[in-house]
Formats: C-alpha cells, structure tokens, sequence
C-alpha cells in the first residue's frame, strides 16, 4: 500500500512552506544573529548557528519542506557553507513566483534564464568587481564566515586560531588547498576539546594530540622512530578455529615460556631498530607493554582508524606486521617523530606527538577550549566547516553553455576606457567624451599588495574604449605607477585625498577581456572574493536586471525580475536586525554608484568567497526546478537508503 | 516485529529568556546558592524522600550536581559551572552566582543581546588585564619560602565550608596537614620537568579531627595481619627491603587470554602447571632476596604460604588505584609477566611496619625520598567526613595551582569590590573610539557596565547571611561587613574595624558607603589605590587562577545563554 498525493503543490502552498522554514532559519542568519539551543533526546544541549543542523533539528514533514531542507542540507555539504541563506532564498524566489503569477512555460523560463541571463550577468557585470583573495591572510574571510556561525564574542578569537592553524599547517601557499582539504577532512582529529576553561585559552600547538594516555612511557630526548602496528604483537597460542594440544604439563609451560620470551624478542629487536614508540591501533597484552617499558619502547593503544589514517597521511608510513620467525629484518616502514610526551590537558593526560612530515602538510593542533562541550562542539564544528569553506575558494565557475561573443555587438555596457599610465604619476585623469568639460583628479588607490604580478608595459596600456550608454559614463585616462594593480579604482569628485574610499576594484584583464570579446569559459575564477554584507546580491541583482532588458522572452524577464527582487532578500535580512532603514540607504547608494558605473565603497568587515555565492544562486534555481517539476508524491514503507543523499546536480 | 511509534514533532521555543519559567529557575537558583556562598553560609541538606544517606553541604560541586534542573537555559549554566570545578576544584559557588547575576542584570537592560555581548566582552578583558597588570590593588604574590601566605591561603579554604564543622583548633591542626602533604608531594631535586607527587586521603570515620595525621609514604590497609609480632623483613645487603609489584594475576586460575581452543589430554593439569610456574618464581623471588611482594589482583595461597615460610611478606589485592603510587613510592617496575622476571624490576624502601589507627591495621612503606605521602583524615560523622574530604583536596589543588602561578587575590569579597569599583572608574574614562569600535553608543556602554559591577558586587553581597551591612570604601574600593544591630553611628568607622580581607583598617577615614543593588554607587575619582599588604593582616585569600577562569566561564556562559534566540527539544 502507498498512499500518494497529486503533486507537492501549487506555487503559492511551495511558497507558504518555504515562508516558514525561511522563518525558523532567519533569527540565526547573519552576524547579528542569535544562537538556537538544540536538545536532543539523550538530554545534550547543543547550542548552535548552523544552518544544516537546524534544519534537521526541526525534523520537518510536508514533503516540499522535506525537500527544500534536504537541499540546502546538500548545498551546505557542498561548500561548507550558505543553508540558511538558501532557505530564506528559494521562500523569496518562490514569493516572488506566486505573486508574479507566471504560468505554464515556468520552468523552461528558469533555465534559459540562468543560461541567458544569469550567466552573463555573471560574466560580464558581476566579474569585474570582483578582486582576488588577499594572499597572505585568510582572517579577513574566516571572520565574516565565523561571525555567521558563533557568537558575538567568539568570533574573532576563533578566526585567529583558524587562520594561525592554516598558516602553521601548511606554510606554503601554493600548498593551502590540499592543507586545506585535510583540516576539513581530518579536523577531528586536529583538534581535542577541553571543557571548564574559557574561550581564550585555546591554544595551537605543534603536533598531534591523541586522547589517551601512554600505556607504557620512557621519555626520551630527541628524534626517534615509530612503529604503526595494527595487530596484538603477543603471539597467540591459539587462534579462532584452531586448536591446540596439550600432551604435557611440561609441554604447556615451555610454550609458555616460549611466548614470553618471544615478546621479549621482538621488543629487544624493536629496540635495536632504535624503534622506540608503538602506536596500536589494537589493545596489548599486559606482557608487551611491560616488556616494551623494561626495552625502552613506549606503547600508546587504542587509536581509531582516523587517527592511524592520520599519521599514515602525514608520515607515509603503513602498519608494520611481525614476519614469522625472522627477527634479524631490518624494519624500514618507520616514522620519524621530533618529539613525543604526555601532555596534562587540565586533567588528563595525553600523548603529545610531533611527526616528520613526509607532504606539505605539517601537522598542528588545536586545543579547543570553552565553558561547556556544546560550545567545543559548535566551534569545532565551524571551524571545519570554515575550512572546507576556504577550499572553495580555490574552484572556478564554468558556464554550461557556450555563448561567447554571441550577441556581443548588442551589448551596451561596452565600456571604453582609455588608460595612460605613467611611471610618475599617480594621478587619474578622468575625461568624460560625452561632457568633456568634466574632468576631475582623483588620487588612485593603489591597491599594490593585492596585485596579480601583472606589469603593464606603460607605453602601450592605452586601451582605447567607448561607450554607448545613455548616462554619461566616464571614459578613463589613466596615469599611474609602476606596477599595475591589477585593479583601478576611481572616485569622481575633488578633495578625495582624504576621504580614501575602499574601492571595488575593477579587474584589469576583465576590462581588456571585454574588448577582445573573448570570454573563456570560466565565469568566477578561482580565489575571487567580494566584500561581505550584501555586495554580491545588489550586485547581481543589479545585472540581472540590466542583462534581463536584452531578453525578449516575456517569461525569462519576469523570471529575471523575482530572482533579481529575491537576490535583496538576504541583505535585507542581514540588516533587518541591526537597524531598520540601514538596508534602503545601503541600497540606493549602491544602485547610485552602479548605475554611474562607479566602484562601491567597502566596509573592513571582511571578504567571502564569490564562487559559494553563486553557487547558492545556481542551487536555489536548481531547487525551484526541482520543486515545480514533481507531479506526484509517493509513499513508502521503507525509509530511502542514503541515494536521496545524494548530491544535488549542482554540486561540484 | 518492529514497533513504530509516531515521531513527535520538536518542540520549538523562541526568545527563551523572556519567559517567565526561565526567570523563576534562575532566580531560586541564584538564591540557593547565594544562601550557600562564604564561612557565613548556610547548608543545604541534600535528602532523597526514598531512602539513602542525607548529605547537608554548600558544596557547589555536590549542590549542582544533585539538582536536577529542568531548564534548558539552566542546565547550560550548571554544567559549565561543573566543569569549571572540575579543573579547579575551587571558586564554583563564585563562578555560579556571578553567572546568574550577568544573566539577571543584562537581561533587563534595553540592549540588544549582539551589542551587551561586544561590551561585555570588552569589560572582561579590562579586568582581565588589570588582575594581571602589577598595579592590580587586589593580588598578592605568594612567597614560598615562608608560609603565612600559605597558611592563610589554605586557612581560607577549610573555613570557607561551614559544613566541615571545624573549630578554631580543628582548622589550625588541618591547615599543618594540608601543607605539611603538599610539601611532601614536591620533589626534592627538581629536573626540568618536575611532577608533583600526590597525597592518598585514607579515611578513619568516627575519631576527632585533630586525630588525622600526615605520614610519607604509603599505608596499605592489612586486614590479617598480626599486631604486636615484629614484622619479619628480609634486607638485602645494603640494608634496603627490595620490592617486587606484580600487576599481573597471581591466582593460578589460567586465565588465558586465547581466542582458540586448548584441548587438554587427560591426567594433564594446566592449574597444576600454572601453580608450579608460580611456585618457581616464588623461589627464584626468594634467592633475588626480595622482601615484599605487592600484587594488584589475587595471589595463590600456596604462593602467599611459601613467600611467608621464607620471610617474604606478601600482600595481594592491592586494586588499580593504588598501583601508580606504588610505583612511584618503591621505584618499582610492575611485572605483568609469571614467565619471567628481570632483575630491573625490583624496587627498594628504607623501612616497613605497621600502623594502627582507630580499628584499621596499616602496612607503612617508608621509602628512601619520595613524593608521595598519605593523609589519615578522621572526622566525627559520615557527611562531616566527605565535605572535609572535598576541602582538603581542593586545597590540596589550589596550592598545586598556586605554584604554578604565585599570586593570590584578596578574599571576603573585597576582590569583587575594587574589580567593581575599577571598571567604573575604568569606564567612565574611556575614548570616543572605543565605544566606535564595539558599536555602541556610550550610554549603552555605561548601563552594560554597570550591570557587570553590580553582579560583581553581587558575590561580595552574598557573604553576608546575618543581616550585616555592606560596605564599600572609596579610596582602595574594598569590602567592609558591619553586623547587624550595630548602634547608629555618626560616623562609619567607628563601626568598621578591619575589612573582609584584613589589609585596611579604619584609621584613615575611607568615605564608606554602602553596597547597594540597585541605587548607582558612587564613582571614584581616581582609579582604586594599591593598599600596602602586610601578610600577617591578611585574613582571607582565593585562588588566583580559579578565580580568573571562573570570571571570565561566568561572562561567557551568560553571553552564551543571552545569545540563545530559541531552543528546539526534541521530544522523542
């Protein structure tokens, strides 16, 4: 028997039960935003920010709802990060549907508009805001990331030990993105909690911490060897299925005695190997550990096999096994460890133990400390997810279907700039061919430390640009220095010296890319970031709107206006609980500067990685089409195995 | 078959703290333990309507964790205030009363949670490097090399629970014995990691407490032993008795640790084998000329005989706990093995006899040098006994922690106070960018700040259970006590002689004025003086880092309970 309904539901029943997930989510979305105290039945108390958890907490049941959780579940999986953000998207996406009304052609509308519109306006107008992550530190994200999963006032201790860790763990840049990968992957194993202490005596320390204490421990001075084994180094009398005679008394004792005195043997063989660290990932006999402490080895047991992956990982060495009756082998397979002690984690001991690391990655951990484990449990938590975050940074965009040049020539937004520059001057001269009577100075901010290496040879950076647009839009000439930013910044106006605005940089090989027509087919590159607290929405929703105009299907454009309107959505939200008129304000200065194609003021309140925003544009897309395409629902008995789990199209 | 029931659906509660439950729990909680804070503060007694023992205590680690709080919010409190006794043992009452009273203060302010939690914050770290700043008027180092401060520190402890019922003699006996094992558990010659040692408590219920004692070493309690003969132990030639500990099983039974099958031929006996095993190493225990053996688990009775007939004492059943304090007291080696023994092994004491107190017969091991020692706490009743237990072991850590940091804070709430009066000099004086760079307008940076001096002042108000007044003075911003019924003076200092730590007295006149919740208390002018500490003033101390931590667990259990917008309970 399967009980079925005709459909998951008209669009405006989709809206109302996105509308409420929208409205459990959104007291937790933002830097303003609240923690929820999750209980869970065995009587924890967890508090936490985290979209996917909340979402799983409310245990939703309407099947639409199902369906919008298990989707921003998987979208957060993806990049670490934006559940909330997707829920109180798709509930505007889906406002913004039923209101509008649109009808049977929905979803081809959807698609052609993200193809059509959405791509290009991605492309062509969002791209050249963007500005490469800062090299050097990853703080100025981390924060921003932080500020939307934990409290106010933890956030910027835990970006600096987020940040101190990248940075010690993998000291070479061009090494972060597998570091990356394997503090995401391995951070519970990076990380042991100690509750009853507060926040600031977290610490990072070289190593790693195993939570168990030593079961045999002889200090010793210096560099050593260690042995992985992963079976009891007793040899057994017996074994399952196997049995064993006894003739004699006698006969009992000597193998006995023989066993005895062949633990014996493998532990002064261990010792001439000057191997003087076992790490078991199976519990020992008695008789090894008390052999071990009388040859000088120390034994730490019980390791999980996330931790013996761990040390294989780092060190590159794989379990040893004891080979019958040949003791005079050398052993090869061992790991160089620099040190190796117990450690007092308040009250109770630990293994402290620093590796030789064989890969780029050089292991540190985190000693995580806060009030209760909920709290270690929440940061630990955002931290990882933090970092599988800044893994994002690190993958571009792509379009899904060629489009390149086509159409180009309609394109208005064919901004002409002509650009001098000069080894001297800093100056930028800003003509205006429509009103040639306006020029203005303005002093460049040279954004030199986040340069892209690229010279331009200052004889022949004269790009010649026009410019069709109605509004009269300034054509550039620009002087200026030595290296060339890879970014240009220009404020109208006088007197500007002291203002200093923070700038959205232009990219300088977006502009030049744009007069060759010749778009690769990446969208976003890699390590694009743009300024937090609503850029990237009034962005695209601003180039939605002006790519839209050049759509002559009536559905794509009012496709294009509610995702455009539904873009605004999430920074309304973010300002909604600071202060009331504070978004309509940041809005039309925003649309103001966009619209005389000037660059937007920044705020210091950090970076995010563009390539998570778009994708949670695209996965919210995906979603509605997904929603309105079911017809039918269907009941079963047994709950779906883990293929619903299964990543969404979108993922990457 | 698997039964199904229907899923209950969570249960979902927003804004929290603004229900009405959520400020009852918290204010009985915070009057309980208020009630309980300080030498003056009252018992709570601790009973179970079925049946078991009653337990009267003001204990924050045995109120809390006998309470069962049904509060959500209220459960994240007492758990953390449990966890911070755990690593500190010491300052839990302090840390749970200064948590609810950041909780009750903050909440009633008209200020978003984001900006109470920025400013808050921002005060924190204000104390946090004032008491760790020079200047600070409320600390003092601790000197090591002479004992009043130490004293005192310890002093402080064991009156600080009235529960112990201890008089004056009591105290001054424990306080000896608490810092006599300290001094034992230090090691004499200091490496450059040096371990401290550790005291075993042995418990004798039913005698005074000026019965306990302090002896290096461990005692081994030996229920057949013999009173009265001489104890006949075997001393090696340079008049040492050599030790074997044996932590592997001596019983015989063959415990085999095997996964397979032993198939035994008739007429063979593997216990008669494993006896004979025994028996050999017996003799060869016996030619190495040891003198005592130590097991952890059983020992064979034909082995404990042959041992004895060679005068070899024997002592088995020595339990788990007491295995690493063996270890260290005879610098032996424990031996898991019956197969074989290594000459290693063995350790050494100077000297063994028995000791006898109340009905309990002793084995003493006297060892050569040693950082472990025991500690025969006696005391009249059962409940008596337990909460002395718990003080002397929190001295015992808090004199551990003090080494590792030699500083202590003044006691009897003059440490909240001058914090107090600190901050609101403190904040009164702060630039215009400072509030900037919180968000926050000045106005509701006053009104966070006064709500932190005032649950502050909350703990020092606390101390007082007799209806005695509560004074702060105006120069070094301390702590003063007047009982109550005290005639109407014209002038304060002829009621106040000496405030609650002991370091000021009344012969400079100190503008007194009271304490009071709610009315604004004066600012001071200038920031609150470093008063000139004499040691032999000193009345009362705290734990320097106890004290610490639990001020700064407090603020962030309560910023965390302040930033909670809902709660979803699962109710499966």
């Amino acid at each position: 028997m399967c009980r079925t309904s005709a459909s998951l539901g008209s669009p405006p029943r989709l809206w109302q039960e996105a509308a409420a997930l929208a409205g459990a989510v959104r007291g937790a979305l933002g830097p303003r935003g609240g923690r929820a105290l999750l209980l869970r039945p065995t009587g924890e108390a967890l508090p936490t920010r985290d979209g996917r958890l909340l979402l799983e907490a409310l245990s939703v049941e309407p099947p639409a709802a199902r369906l919008m959780a298990a989707r921003a579940c998987s979208h957060r999986a993806a990049t670490g990060d934006g559940a909330k953000s997707f829920v109180v998207l798709l509930a505007a996406v889906l406002g913004g549907l039923q209101a509008a009304g649109a009808g049977a052609g929905l979803r081809r509308a959807l698609r052609d508009f993200e193809t059509q519109v959405l791509e290009r306006a991605a492309a062509r107008g969002l791209r050249r805001h963007l500005r490469p992550a800062p090299p050097g530190s990853l703080e100025p994200l981390l924060e921003p990331y932080l500020a939307g999963r934990l409290g106010p006032g933890e956030r910027r201790c835990l970006a600096r030990l987020g940040a101190e860790m990248c940075r010690r763990c993998g000291p070479a840049a061009a090494a972060r993105p597998r570091v990356l990968r394997l503090l995401g992957r391995r951070f519970a194993e990076l990380h042991a909690a100690v509750p009853g202490l507060p926040l600031a005596s977290s610490r990072l320390l070289p190593g790693i911490i195993l939570r168990r204490d030593f079961a045999a421990y002889c200090p010793t001075d210096g560099e050593l060897r260690a042995l992985l084994v992963t079976e009891p180094l007793r040899p057994a009398l017996t074994a399952p299925g196997v049995e064993f005679v006894v003739d004699s008394e006698g006969q009992y004792q000597a193998s006995q005695r023989w066993i005895t005195r062949r633990t014996e043997a493998l532990m002064k063989h261990l010792q001439s190997n000057n191997v003087k660290l076992l790490l078991s990932s199976v519990k020992q006999e008695e008789v090894v550990i008390y052999y071990a402490k009388l040859y000088g080895v120390s034994v730490v047991e019980c390791l999980s096999s996330e931790e013996m992956a761990l040390i294989s990982e780092i060190t590159g060495v794989s379990p040893y096994t004891p080979v019958g009756d040949n003791m005079d082998r050398e052993i090869t397979e061992t790991a160089v460890v620099t040190f190796c002690q117990s450690l007092l984690l308040v009250s109770k001991r630990c293994v402290h133990i620093g590796f030789a690391s064989v890969c780029a990655f050089q292991p540190h951990c985190l000693v995580l400390c806060g009030p209760v484990d909920g709290v270690n449990e929440q940061h630990a938590a955002a931290l990882q997810e933090a970092f599988i975050m800044l893994q994002q940074l690190f993958k571009t965009a792509d379009q899904r279907e060629d489009w390149k040049a086509e159409g180009e020539s309609q394109s208005k937004a064919s901004d002409v700039c002509t650009w001098h520059s000069s080894a001297t001057q800093k100056q930028l001269v800003i003509e205006n061919t429509c009103n040639t009577n306006q020029v203005s100075e303005c002093q460049l901010k040279a954004l030199s430390d986040e340069t892209e290496g690229k010279i331009f040879d200052s004889d022949k950076s004269d790009l010649l640009v026009h410019n069709q647009k109605k509004h009269s839009i300034p054509v550039l000439v620009a002087h200026y220095s030595d290296t060339v930013t890879a970014c240009e910044c220009l404020d109208v106006g006088k007197g500007l010296e002291k203002t200093c605005f923070h700038i959205v940089p232009f990219k300088q090989e977006e502009s030049c890319a744009g007069i060759a027509q010749d778009y690769s087919s990446c969208l976003i590159e890699a390590g694009s970031v743009l300024p937090v607290g609503g850029y990237f929405e009034i962005l695209l929703h601003y180039y939605i709107q002006d790519y839209a105009k050049q759509c002559q299907q009536s559905e794509v454009t009012i496709v294009s206006k509610v995702v455009a309107d539904a873009l605004l959505s999430i920074p309304k939200a973010l300002y909604g609980t600071a202060e009331r008129d504070g978004f309509t304000k940041f809005y039309l200065e925003a649309i103001n500067l966009l619209r005389k194609n000037q660059p937007l003021p920044v705020n210091n309140e950090g970076l995010e990685s563009v390539y998570c925003k778009y994708q949670l544009v695209i996965s919210v897309l995906h979603c509605v089409t997904e929603l309105l395409s079911i017809d039918l629902v269907i009941g079963i008995r047994r709950p779906l195995q883990k293929t619903e789990d299964r990543d969404s199209e979108d993922d990457t | 078959m698997s039964r199904l029931e229907a899923k209950k659906p969570p249960l979902f509660t927003s804004k929290p703290l603004t229900r009405d439950a959520v400020s009852q729990s918290l204010s009985l909680l915070s009057g309980v333990l208020k009630s309980s804070y300080g030498p003056a503060g009252r018992l709570k007694q601790l009973h179970n309507g079925v049946g078991g023992c009653v337990c009267a205590t003001s204990q924050s680690s045995a109120l809390l964790g006998h309470l069962s709080v049904s509060q959500p919010v209220l459960r994240v409190l007492t758990a953390s205030v449990r966890n911070h006794v755990s690593r500190f043992s010491d300052c839990g009452l302090f840390t749970a009363i200064l948590c609810c009273g950041f909780i009750e203060n903050f909440r009633s302010l008209n200020v978003a949670p984001f900006t109470v939690i920025q400013i808050s914050k921002h005060l924190l770290s204000l104390c946090m490097d004032h008491l760790k700043s020079e200047a600070c008027g409320c600390r003092v180092s601790v000197d090591f090399s002479s004992l009043e401060t130490l004293v005192c520190l310890v002093r402080s402890i064991l009156t600080s629970k009235p529960a112990c019922m201890l008089n004056k003699t009591e105290v001054d006996h424990l306080t000896s014995l608490v810092l006599k094992a300290f001094v034992f558990t230090v090691p004499c010659h200091v490496e450059t990691n040096a371990v401290l040692g550790k005291c075993v408590v042995i418990p004798v219920k039913g005698r005074r407490v000026v019965d306990s004692a302090v002896l290096p070493g461990l005692l081994i309690e030996v229920p057949e032993i013999q009173l009265g003969k001489p104890l006949p132990v075997k001393r090696t030639g340079s008049n040492v008795i050599k030790i074997a500990l044996f932590s592997v099983s001596m019983s015989g039974d063959g415990s085999n640790p095997e996964e397979g099958t032993i198939v035994v031929h008739h007429g063979v006996s593997l216990e008669v084998s494993e006896l004979n095993q025994l028996l050999s190493m017996g003799q060869q225990l016996v030619k190495d000329e040891v003198g005592l053996v130590l097991c952890q688990k059983v020992m064979h009775p034909s082995l404990k005989q042959y041992l004895k007939e060679n005068g070899v004492v024997a002592v088995d059943r020595a339990g788990l706990s007491l295995m690493e304090p063996l270890r260290r007291v005879t610098g032996s080696q424990p031996i898991a093995s019956i197969h074989s023994l290594s000459p290693g092994c063995y350790g050494s004491l100077k000297d063994l006899c028995i000791e006898s107190f109340a009905s309990k017969h002793f084995l003493h091991l006297i060892p050569e040098d040693t950082v472990i020692c025991s500690l025969i706490l006696c005391n009249r009743s059962e409940t008596a006994w337990d909460e002395l237990k718990r003080v002397c072991e929190t001295a015992e850590h808090v004199l551990q922690l003090t080494v590792k940091e030699p500083l202590a804070l003044l006691g009897g709430g003059c440490t909240e106070t001058h914090l107090a009066s600190y901050i609101r000099h403190k904040s009164s004086s702060l630039p215009a960018s400072t509030f900037k760079d919180l968000g926050c307008s000045q106005t509701q940076y006053q009104l966070v700040a006064d709500g932190f001096c005032r649950s502050l002042e909350t703990v020092a108000r606390s101390l007082s259970h007799d209806g005695e007044e509560v004074l702060t003075d105006m120069v070094y911003g301390h702590c003063w006590l007047v009982p109550s019924g005290s005639p109407c003076a014209s002038k304060w200092s002829d009621l106040v002689s000496k405030c609650s730590c002991g370091v000021n007295d009344n012969t400079e006149d100190l503008s007194w004025s009271f304490l009071e919740g709610q009315s604004s208390t004066p600012i001071l002018q200038g920031c609150p003086k470093e008063p000139s500490v004499k040691v032999a003033d000193l009345r009362t101390l705290d734990c320097f880092a106890a004290k610490c931590s639990g001020l700064q667990v407090a603020l962030e259990t309560a910023n965390l309970i302040l930033d909670l917008s809902y709660i979803i309970e699962d109710q499966n």
